[in-house]
């Protein structure tokens, strides 16, 4: 009997032994499991920053005669981040961007709110609108921007709308003007990018309990009390996402705004990417594309910490 | 304060009529409970009450005033919902103030006024607590203070207790009551546990498929069921009912009740009732209300089951058709397959028409 005990007890202290050593064992397979995929993220993010770091403190550029590994030939310190900071096309670039976001994202936010509160109730033939709705997200941002360009020319449907309304034939040359042509490439923005804001809303707006906004009504909450009382509060989280999507996305702005205007006329709807685009494939200095594109992902990044640490705190509360 | 008037109330979902027709007067200050299973009308008839829906046809009054066209946040009806729609996002000053605030009271009056409720219902400790993390109980009382600010003449109350679980029920039942007196105002109950209907409320409208089946206090409910619905509906377990047909005998008109034999001959004033209709009857009676007497005097029924639950034994008779249950005080000593013989109480005995399903009364 004690000796069977025993036995049992032995057993017991060799899995309680052996444990570390399991666990160790459990770790080393889990490190050979994700080595895949961790080269791969080294070298698809780390590898890739660590190389535009370098490149940036240089002169380097595919011009040089050599590869990139060479380039430290070509070190020239921070010249390239000095330079950066006393380039106005970079920092009338980055205004101009600032500018479209700050329209663009709100208008979009603003659009896709009210179409998601149209939406949250039923109407007749709300399917088909609900399809049609969603449409410009699924065009290729290519083909959306071509199909602007052919809008807003001074021979386009754009004018011949403003005509027949006016009354008087209007041949306003959109594209070729600096404060017109950036409206254009807004409201191209606009129209491709509402329909997703206005998809994540409506999952929040759905989302907003029934018997909460029921009970506000009951209290004598009128229908604009009920929104700012109960559903924005508990909106909030998916709210942040939204913008934070659309600000992050459309800082980025380009492919649409680079067919319709080329960034022109001049620089008028240069944004940040598009000059970096030009930089590239113009000017051909590596070097200090790539000490503008870090520039760029360091700011970017840090705006992104600050959302993410406000979606944690929205997100502590729950709905 | 304010009494309720439902007149012919009808309320149609395309083909699916929920209601058939309801007419209803509640007292005020009274206490009434609509009760019935799922799917009988109650909850519909609520929210027709709060203006959430608006009847097919028929009238609400308030008192005097038609309450048709008058919107839900205009009705000065408190509404309690079944898992109290607290705002979780608001602390639960902020929520006892909500409806003050909408109305554009004085931060003054509302503070006064919230600070009342909250000592009212004990809540002051809580007040400045996130409602999302309150217990049941809290939130039943916040969910109470929320509508009670308002002064609300009318209170509606859509199934509060069916997400607490059995034991702290029957302390929120007593925390209900007290509130109700303590605030006297017209309370309209919606549950589907006669045991909430019975202890709350002053008078019970027990309702079936859309249909308004009784309204009486609950004791009037148990003992005078008005058709076959309520008497099996009303009680744990409801009454048995044995189908048969009246015959004469030397002791008085019986029912045979075919293979179980006669019963008890019934007491006259119903009899002559029973007599006058002839055709099929329900006879029923209370398994509460059942003595064991010697063979020969009552219905032999073979035990076909003994559920034995503490303070009471709950004996199963019979099967299929003519299945009856018995509850006695004690353990009365029965094994399944003995056979017991059993004479229901005489004032206890309710004769139902068969095919109508309607109670036969003395008279």
């Amino acid at each position: 009997m004690s000796a069977v005990n025993v036995a049992i007890s032995e057993d017991a202290m060799e899995a309680v032994l052996a444990k570390p050593a399991l666990r160790d064992e459990g770790a080393r397979l889990g490190f050979r499991l994700t080595l895949p995929a961790q080269i791969l993220v080294l070298f698809i993010a780390l590898f890739p920053l660590l190389m535009q770091l370098y490149i940036s403190l240089t002169d380097w550029s595919p011009l040089s005669g050599f590869g990139w590994w060479s380039a430290w030939s070509l070190w020239n310190s921070f010249a390239n981040y000095t330079d950066l900071a006393a380039d106005a096309r970079f920092w009338s670039a980055l205004k101009r961007t600032a500018i479209v976001m700050i329209i663009c994202v709100p208008a979009e936010f603003l659009l896709g709110l009210a179409l998601a509160t149209l939406f949250a109730d039923e109407f007749p033939g709300k399917r088909i609108f609900y399809s049609i709705l969603l449409m410009p997200m699924m065009v290729v941002p290519a083909v959306a921007g071509y199909m602007f360009f052919m809008l807003f020319q001074s021979g386009g449907p754009v004018n011949d709308i403003l005509s027949a309304i006016s009354g008087m034939p209007v041949t306003i040359a959109w594209l070729s003007d600096p404060t017109l042509a950036l409206i254009a490439v807004m409201v191209a923005d606009i129209w491709q990018w509402t329909p997703l804001m206005f998809l994540i809303l409506l999952a929040g707006l759905v989302g907003v309990p029934e018997d909460q906004i029921k009970a506000a009504t009951l209290l004598g909450a009128n229908p604009w009390q009920r929104f700012v009382t109960i559903v924005l509060p508990k909106m909030k989280t998916i709210i942040i996402i939204a913008l934070a999507i659309r600000v992050i996305e459309n800082f980025k702005i380009f492919d649409t705004l680079y067919i319709m205007t080329g960034g022109g006329p001049g620089v008028a709807t240069e944004t940040i990417s598009v000059y970096i685009y030009k930089v590239t494939t113009q000017d051909l200095i590596w070097g200090y594309v790539a000490a503008i594109a870090l520039t760029i992902l360091i700011v970017l990044s840090i705006a992104a910490v600050f959302a993410m640490k406000r979606m944690a705190r929205a997100r502590e509360m729950p709905v | 304060m304010s009494t309720i008037h439902l007149q012919n109330l009808v309320k149609k979902f395309g083909d699916f009529t929920a209601l058939k027709t309801m007419d209803l007067a509640i007292a005020d200050g009274e206490f009434m409970a609509l009760l019935g299973p799922s799917g009988c009308g109650k909850s519909t008839t609520m929210n027709m009450i709060a203006g959430m829906e608006e009847p097919t046809s028929g009238k609400i009054l308030f008192g005097d005033r038609d309450m048709a066209g008058v919107p839900m946040g205009r009705r000065g009806v408190g509404f309690v919902f079944q898992n109290y729609a607290i705002f979780t996002h608001m602390s639960v000053r902020q929520n006892l103030a909500y409806g003050p605030k909408m109305r554009g009271a004085a931060k003054a009056e509302i503070d006064r006024r919230v600070g009342t409720i909250a000592e009212m219902l004990q809540l002051t400790p809580l007040l400045d607590r996130k409602a999302d993390r309150l217990s049941v109980n809290i939130l039943q009382r916040v969910a109470i203070g929320r509508s009670t600010i308002m002064e609300p003449a009318i209170f509606l109350l859509d199934e509060p207790l069916s997400n607490v679980d059995a034991a702290f029920r029957a302390v929120m039942r007593t925390e209900l009551k007290q509130l109700q007196r303590q605030f006297r105002q017209t309370m309209v109950y919606v549950t589907h546990d006669q045991l909430e209907a019975m202890t709350m409320a002053d008078r019970i409208a027990v309702m079936d498929h859309g249909i308004l089946q009784q309204v009486g206090t609950p004791l009037e409910v148990y003992n005078d069921p008005a058709n076959v619905f309520v008497a099996r509906f009303i009680g744990a377990p409801g009454m048995n009912l044995l189908k048969g047909r009246p015959a004469e005998s030397d002791r008085g008109l019986v029912i045979d009740l075919g293979p179980l034999g006669a019963t008890p001959p019934l007491p006259a004033g119903i009899a002559d009732t029973v007599r006058r209709a002839r055709g099929e009857v329900f006879y029923g009676f209370r398994p509460e209300q059942v003595t064991l007497v010697e063979s020969g005097s009552g219905l032999s029924m073979p035990v076909s089951f003994v559920e034995r639950i503490g303070a009471r034994t709950i004996v199963h008779l019979g099967e299929g058709e003519t299945a009856v249950k018995a509850v006695f005080e004690n353990d009365v000593g029965l094994a399944i397959g003995q056979t017991a013989v059993i004479a229901p109480a005489e004032p206890s005995v309710r004769v139902f028409d068969a095919a109508a399903g309607r109670a036969m009364r003395a008279g």
